[in-house]
This record gives structure tokens, sequence and C-alpha cells, in this order.
């Protein structure tokens, strides 16, 4: 169409200079350093809070809040690697959403879950979950 | 005429094949067996599907020959189960999926993008050769003696039961898997990142936005089927049991598995088809394809929906009804999407002034046959009918008229319409269209009986039917419909072949296409594609100066029915 | 200067393309990973008591120190992107070799303290599986789980290790190239993908080790 001559070259995203060098951004050893450390103290953490004796109840503290504290460190230790030692908070859009679509995608598997969970809702007789051994039906 | 500046002008007058071109650099065995260039590797995949194709074909010819009687005729329980799975695993594994994006979409991406080569050559090399040893080993499973799980694995059968060469397959497969991620992360990178410039997303051809949703798809389910399908080698090796109720396991979870992969993987067969249509579909109806946007959109669509009605498989897999129902209103939603692309086609075709040339009358039928496959999708979603229909040959019926009336037909099409840019000369229109029409003809009689016996309760995977003799009728139907329907496959062969030798010349854009693979690259394309650098300036699809052309339609008219 | 392949217009270009197709290489990776997880963690929560059971079985020190090990490794490679970006190659080389020595003592731990010692009480999936576990065990739990328990891990952690045994063959790989061929590693960006496929490596253990050592009731 010629009345769309006049658009300047397009920005096909690929680098004719159009776009910051975000790769080359140099992270501080300070920075990297600090996020060892702090990913080695969470990983002692993680190993006390498991240690701490759930199975009489610290108090009435069930095992789900362990649980939640074993794979709240973790998801944390993850995005201090994903953030600074892959670089991905210093990266282009592009790379986050590659990196956070990945781990989000995952998640969908998930969605098997509200299978098992509700079997048992059914309302039909004789699918009660069998022996110990198999899952429910 | 053009909304493509070139930077060198190409001829046009004279159509003569450009000297030096990719099918001519280089000659020796080796320079195609270890070659870098898109294009060969294209070619090198053409070859494979098709000997894929035939193979598959053959399994599916004994198939319909048995059932022409109710109490079989030539193979005995054991050989039919290896024949109905051979056929699925080779037609799905090694031919759908691979067939449009590892063989047009290897050669066009980058014509159409306007770069010279994919990101990664030797990657693409590499899938090849990961694709040829996959099915090296699939077809050494078939001498050693077949398997006889169907294509889709389920366990504990392929896992304790059986006693067939299945282990080997999924090892084949799980290549023949990673064949596509590779395809997959390098079209991901092109198409992100090697447009030329002026070439943004939404000047790119409808084609390359279906290649780009499907290598989503395809790094994004994979990897799933992959690792499930480890699992289910490993099971069989040191019985770890996860999917065997027999050791603890659940066999439900390898069918959450499998097809949290293989819904998806049915868009990974049609979304390039779909691209193919909408390319064809504009130009052969000289017009833009109508809604650009939605059409593009619709492909990401797709892609994230498909990910998301898995369940509507598992019906009465045991799985928990609460979940199906959630399943069941997803699998409708993402018929939306769908049959947003079939109403853009047809409205793109409205007013335009279609030319009915090989390509066209293979999109016409692509057309059609998708739109019932994809409405009997939508019974298969209503819980209440699939109960029914469920384990039939009205599944049978449905996923052929998808994946034979939409891909197959949709890769016939597209191979017809970039033969001419592919090996630079022009096939005999006349057989073309015959094979069109007979390839659409004997698919409805192939197919459409397997409607009537589904929903008479004929169930698939059995050979035997004496208990209703009355199913012979259709079968025989179907049978003969499909011997029209495989010398309609057949022909193309012949007459394809022959036109490398003497077809006339084609010219850089025989069809008076727009997009840069044609305006900007000569037929057969050079080695590193273009010339100069094409630098794009307007949006594709520039068909509307053409449109009432007279002459231009006079031109083609007598092109195609000569 | 850096070689530009044909198919690239300059070097921004090729550097950029090689980067996205390592994070959809990756994201290949987390799908590939993920049902592995998945399948664990639902016959974690289904069978929640044996699974406890069975997984005080493995012994969390050795896991933590594992944990530690591909921690230091990770920084290491993350230390070798800096240098490289800076173009201090022998700091970079020796931030790999540090990484590839973390590698294989990852791996001989793992080989010699935990997998030898399973395997030879029979302690990994094998139609033999139950008598031994009997044997060795005594009925403390339910046999067929622990049998799921001991087959996922060895799964995830022979899927892990396989991924860690590659990543170390690619370090000593990637140090003889940049000593050997500067005209192939011309900049950072190969260090910086083979770090991210570590720092992945890294990913996969990081979520590994409590959901297997430390499981709670
Ligand atoms: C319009 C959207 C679609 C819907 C709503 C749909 C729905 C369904 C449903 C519900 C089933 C399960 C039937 C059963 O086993 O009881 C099914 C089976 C199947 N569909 Fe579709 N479908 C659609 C499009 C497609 C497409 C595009 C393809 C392939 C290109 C396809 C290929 C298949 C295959 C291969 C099966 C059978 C799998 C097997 O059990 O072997 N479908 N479809
Ligand atoms: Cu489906």
């Amino acid at each position: 169409m010629s009345e769309h001559t006049s658009t300047t070259n397009g920005h096909g995203d690929h680098g004719h200079g159009d776009h910051g060098h975000s790769g080359h951004h140099v992270i501080p050893q300070a920075k990297l350093l600090q996020t060892f450390f702090v990913l080695m103290g969470l990983m002692i953490a993680t190993v006390v809070a498991a240690r701490l004796p759930y199975e009489g109840g610290v108090k009435g503290i069930p095992s789900a809040i362990a649980w939640l504290v074993l794979l709240g460190i973790a998801f944390w230790k993850a995005g201090l690697v994903v953030q600074i030692f892959m670089g991905v908070k210093y990266s282009t859009k592009l790379t986050k959403l590659y990196a956070y679509g990945g781990f989000f995608w995952v998640t969908l598997l998930g969605v098997t879950l509200f299978d098992y969970a509700t079997r048992q809702l059914e309302p039909v007789q004789g699918w009660e979950p069998v022996a110990e051994s198999a899952l429910p039906r | 005429m053009s909304s493509t500046v070139i930077e060198q002008a190409v001829e046009r007058e004279e159509p003569a094949a450009p000297k030096k071109n990719y099918l001519n650099a280089d000659h020796t065995i080796k320079s195609w067996l270890l070659t870098g260039d898109h294009k060969r590797i294209a070619v090198l995949y053409l070859i494979s599907v098709t000997f894929f194709f035939f193979l598959g074909g053959l399994a599916a010819a004994f198939i319909r020959a048995e059932l022409t009687s109710p109490m079989g005729t030539l193979l005995n329980s054991e050989t039919y189960n290896k024949m109905f799975s051979a056929h699925g695993i080779i037609m799905i594994f090694f031919f759908l999926v691979a067939a449009i994006p590892a063989v047009l979409g290897n050669f066009l991406i980058p014509l159409m993008i306007g770069a010279r080569d994919l990101a990664f050559p030797r990657l693409n090399l590499a899938s090849w050769y990961v694709f040829m040893l996959g099915g090296l080993l699939f077809i050494i499973a078939l001498i050693m003696g077949g398997v006889d799980a169907g294509w889709t694995f389920y366990t504990p059968l392929s896992s304790l039961y059986s006693q067939t060469q299945i282990t080997l397959a999924l090892v084949g497969l799980f290549l023949a898997g990673f064949s596509s991620i590779m395809t997959g992360v390098n079209f991901i990178a092109t198409i992100h990142k090697m447009r030329a410039p002026g070439m943004t997303w939404f000047r790119l051809p409808l084609y390359v936005w279906s290649h780009y949703a499907t290598s989503i798809i395809v790094i994004l389910g994979t990897p799933v089927v992959a690792i499930t399908l480890l699992l289910v080698a490993l099971e069989r090796g040191l019985r770890i049991g996860i999917f065997s109720p027999e050791l603890g396991g659940d066999p439900v979870l390898f069918q959450h598995m499998f097809w949290f992969y293989s819904h998806p993987a049915v868009y990974i067969m049609l979304l390039p088809g779909m691209g193919i249509i909408s390319e064809i579909m504009a130009c052969f109806s000289r017009r833009p394809v109508f809604g650009y946007k939605f059409v593009a959109f619709s492909s990401m669509a797709i892609a994230g929906l498909g990910f998301l009605v898995w369940g509507h498989h598992m019906y009465v897999s045991s799985q928990s009804v609460y979940q199906g129902i959630i399943f069941s209103l997803i699998s409708f939603l993402v018929a939306v999407p769908s049959a947003i692309k079939v109403f853009n086609w047809s409205l793109t075709m409205w007013k335009g002034s279609v030319i009915f040339s090989t390509p066209m009358i293979y999109a016409l039928g692509f057309l059609g046959l998708f739109t019932i496959g994809g409405l009997t999708g939508l019974y298969l979603s209503a819980i209440g009918t699939d109960i029914h229909l469920t384990g039939t040959y009205f599944i049978v019926a449905h996923f052929h008229y998808v994946m034979v009336g939409g891909t197959v037909m949709a890769f016939l099409g597209g191979l017809h319409f970039w033969w001419p840019k592919m090996f630079g000369r022009m096939y005999s229109e006349f057989w073309g269209r015959v094979s069109a029409i007979v390839v659409f003809v004997g698919f409805n009689f192939t197919f459409f009986p397997q409607f009537i016996l589904g929903y008479l309760g004929m169930p698939r995977r059995y050979h035997y039917y004496y208990i209703a003799p009355e199913w012979q009728i259709y079968n025989v139907l179907s049978t003969a419909g499909s011997t029209v329907l495989g010398i309609g496959f057949l022909m193309p062969v012949f007459y394809l072949l022959k036109s490398l030798k003497s077809g006339p010349i084609a010219g850089p854009n025989p069809w008076g296409a727009t997009g840069l693979e044609w305006e900007a690259a000569s037929s057969p394309p050079i080695t590193l594609n273009f010339e100069g650098m094409p630098k794009v300036v307007g949006p594709v699809y520039n068909y509307d100066a053409i449109e009432d052309s007279e002459s231009y339609r006079r031109e083609m008219k007598e092109k195609v029915t000569k | 200067m850096p070689e530009v392949y044909p198919q690239f217009e300059d070097i921004d270009q090729q550097q950029e393309t090689y980067i996205v197709g390592m994070w959809a290489f990756l994201v290949n990776e987390v799908m590939f990973f993920g049902p592995l997880f998945f399948i664990y963690g639902l016959y974690a929560w289904k069978h929640n008591a044996v699974f406890y059971v069975t997984s005080h079985h493995l012994d969390y020190k050795i896991g933590a120190l594992n944990t530690t090990i591909l921690l230091i490794s990770s920084w290491m490679v993350a230390m070798a992107v800096h240098y490289h970006q800076k173009n201090q190659l022998k700091k970079v080389c020796n931030m790999l070799w540090g990484a590839a020595v973390c590698g294989t003592l990852f791996l001989a731990i793992k080989l010699i303290f935990e997998w030898a010692p399973k395997f030879s009480h029979g302690l990994f999936p094998n139609p033999g599986f139950q008598s031994r576990y009997l044997a060795y065990y005594g009925a403390d739990t339910n046999v067929d789980v622990a049998r799921l328990f001991f087959s996922m891990y060895f799964a995830i952690t022979g899927l892990h290790a396989l991924h860690v045994l590659i990543g170390v063959l690619i370090f000593v790989w990637l140090i003889r190239l940049i000593k050997k061929r500067p005209d192939v590693i011309t900049d950072y960006v190969p260090t910086e993908m083979v770090g991210l496929y570590w720092h992945f490596v890294d990913l996969v253990w990081i979520f590994l080790f409590p959901l297997f050592y430390l499981m709670p009731k």
C-alpha cells in the first residue's frame, strides 16, 4: 500500500542499534558474592527448619507450615539464582518473558491435582479409595 | 504493485532460473549431508517425511483390507494391533509433526522474514539426523516384530504386559521429539531476532505467526511427553512402577502426562497447516487475509488454550467428573479461535477474485474438511455425547478429518504452492487439479462412512465385527474410498518428479503473490536467499492493487487452465 | 574482532539470537523436569506418611553438602561470566575449572556415598525390590509405595546427574576453546550460555534437595 511507504524502517527487534545492549550488563562481584552468601544462609535455614520436630507439632504447628517454609525458601533461592546469577533482572523484556513464562507454564501440570482432589467427591458408590498402596480408585 | 522495496531489483520479465542457486551450488553427496543451508535441509526432510508417509500409508492399506470382512481377511489379531500401532505412530510422530514445520517451515521462514538462514544452521542439520535416527530405531522395532500398544502407549499395557518392541520404539519417539524441539528453538530464535529491517511483527506473513505459535507449543509440550515416554521405557526395564497399579502407581497419571502434550500436539500438526491456508487463500483470492490480527492472535490463543483441554481425552478414564466438566468447557472455547480462522478465510474469498489453481483447490478442501473435523470435535467435547462416541469409529473419523483433511491437505496445498519456489519449475496444472479433486473425493468416501460406523457403535482398534455384520457395507465403502485416496496421494509423486526434469521454468513469482520469498528471491533461491538485504516498508498481503486488474486475472486463468 | 556467521547482520544480532535460543532451550528443560517433580509431588501428597518414612533413608547431610558444592560452582560460573565480560581470560578459565571440579565432586559424592550403598542394598527400582527392602529396613512402611519413592528419587537425581555430567564436559570443552581457539570464542556469550545452563542445573537441585531430603511429615 503506497500510503504506507512513509513508514520508517520498522523495528524488527533484532538490534540494528535500536536496542540497548542489555546483555552486556556486568553484574558487580560484590553482588554475586552477596547472593552466594544469602543462598548459603537460606540453605542452612531450610535444613534447620526441616529438622524442627514437627511430628509432635511444635506447639501445634502442623506440617503444612513446614511444607510452606521449605517450598518458600526453595522458591526464594530459585528466584535469586534466576534474577542475579542468570541475570534475568538485568535482561531484556523478551528474556524475562521466556524465563518467567517457562516457570509459570510448568505449574499448569498442577491442573491435574484438581482431578485427584475431587475424585473422592464423586457421588458414585464403590469408588472410594482402595488399599493404601494405590491412589484413590 | 509491490509493497516491498528491494535494494536490488530482481528480474521480473525473463523467467530464467538463476545460474547459481541452492540446488546446484554444490553437487557432492557430502555437500547435501553436511549442509547448513535451511533449504537443503528442507529438501532432506521432504524426502524423509515422504518416505514415512508412504510407509504409514502401507500399514493403513493393510488395516482397510482387513476390515472389508466382519471376520477379517488376512491378519491375525496380534498383527492387526501392530498394524494400527505402526500406522498411528509413523503418521503422527514421523510424518505430521515434522511435515510442515521441518519441510515448508524450514524452507520458508528465513525467506519470508528476510533472513539469510535460520539462526542455528548446525542445530537444524542435527535435528534432521536425530529425526532420522529416531525413525531408524522405530523401523528396527518394526522389523523386530513391531509394537502393539497403539500410538497412545497407555499403561500398564505398554509398560508391563506388552511383549513387543515398545522400549525401542519409545527411544525412537524420544529422539523424534528432540528433533522437533531443536526445530522449535531454532524457529523461535529466528523469528524473534532475524527479521529484515521493517519486518515488524504485524507485517509478518500469517504463516510465520502460525509457526511461532507452533514452536511455542513444541518447547512447552514436547519435553513433557518425552520424559513421560522415558518413564514408561524405564518401567518396562526396571519396573519402577510409577504408572502401573500393580506396583502402586497410577495409570491415569500417565494419561494426564501424555495428553498434556498430545492435545497441544494436534495443534502442532494443525497450526502450520492453517498458516499455509492463509497464504494460499490470500494469493488466489487476490485479497489480503481478512482480519489479519484476528488470525494472528487466534494462533496464539490456540497455542495457549490448547494446553488446557487435555482432559477431554479422559472422560471415561476415571478422571474426576468435576475436572471433566471444566475440560469440556475449555474444549468448547478452544474451538472459537479455530472458527475465527475459518470465518476469516471465507471472508477473504468473499468479493475476491478466486482462481481455482491446484493449491487453491487443496485449500478449499481444507476449509470444508477441517470445518467438519472441528465441529465433530465439539460433539466429542460434550461429555454426554462423548460417553457414547468415545472409543468408536467416530473418533477415528473426527481426527482424520482434522489431520488428513486438515493437515495433509494443507501440506499438499503448500507443497504445490511453493514447489515452483523450491525447485524453480512448474508442474502440470491439469494433473495437479485432478489429484486435488481425487484426494478430496477419496477422502470423503473413506472417512465419512466412519462417522456413521461410530454412531452405530463400531469400536476402534478391533478387527472383527461379526456381532454386527450390517457394518460391512460402510467398511467396504471406506476401503474403496481409501483406494481412491491412495491413488490421489500417489499422483503428485509422479507429476512433481516429472516437473523437476521437464517442467516449464517458473520464474521468481509465477503466482503473482506477495511476500519476500516471491518478490525478493529467485526461484530457486540462491544459497544466502537474497542478493541484497531486503527492506520492508508496507504491510503483507498487498493484493488490493491488483485485485480488479482484469488482465492479471485473464493471464492467471490462462496459466492455470493450461 | 568477533566472528559473525553469514546468517547474521552483525555481532549484536548474533549474540541476542543466541541468548533467545538458549532461553527457549531452558524453557524446554523446565518442562522436561517439570513432570518428574509433579509426579513426585503428587505421590508425596497422596502417600505422605510412607514417603516421610522412606525419605529418611536418605542422608540429608550429604544432600546439604552437595547443595553447598553446587552453590559454590554456580557462583564460580557467574564469576566466570563476570570476568569474561571484563575480558580477563585467565580468571575465566580458573573459575570454570573450579566449577568443573565442583561438578565432579558432586557426582563423586552422589555416586560413592548415596547411589553405591543404595545399589548394594538393592534399594533401586528392580523386580526384587520388595524383598531387599524388607530385608534391609524391615516392614517399616508400605513397600510398594517405598518403591515409588526410590523410583522417583533415581529418576530425578539420575537425570540431574546426567545434566551435571554434561555440564562438566562442556566446562572442559569451553576452557580448551578459550585457550586454544581465540577465533571461536571471541566474546563472553558462549560462557554466558554455558553459565545459564549450569544455573539451571543448580535450580533443579534447589528444589530437589528439600523435596527429597528434608521432607516434613
Ligand atoms: C476444534 C477443536 C477440537 C476439539 C474440540 C476436539 C475434541 C476432541 C475430543 C473431545 C476428543 C476425544 C474423543 C475421545 O477420545 O472420546 C478428540 C480426539 C482426537 N482429536 Fe480432536 N478436537 C479438536 C481438534 C482436533 C485437531 C485440530 C486435531 C488434529 C490435528 C485433533 C485430533 C484428535 C485426535 C488424534 C484424537 C484421538 C486421540 C486418540 O484417542 O487416539 N482434534 N478431539
Ligand atoms: Cu484433544
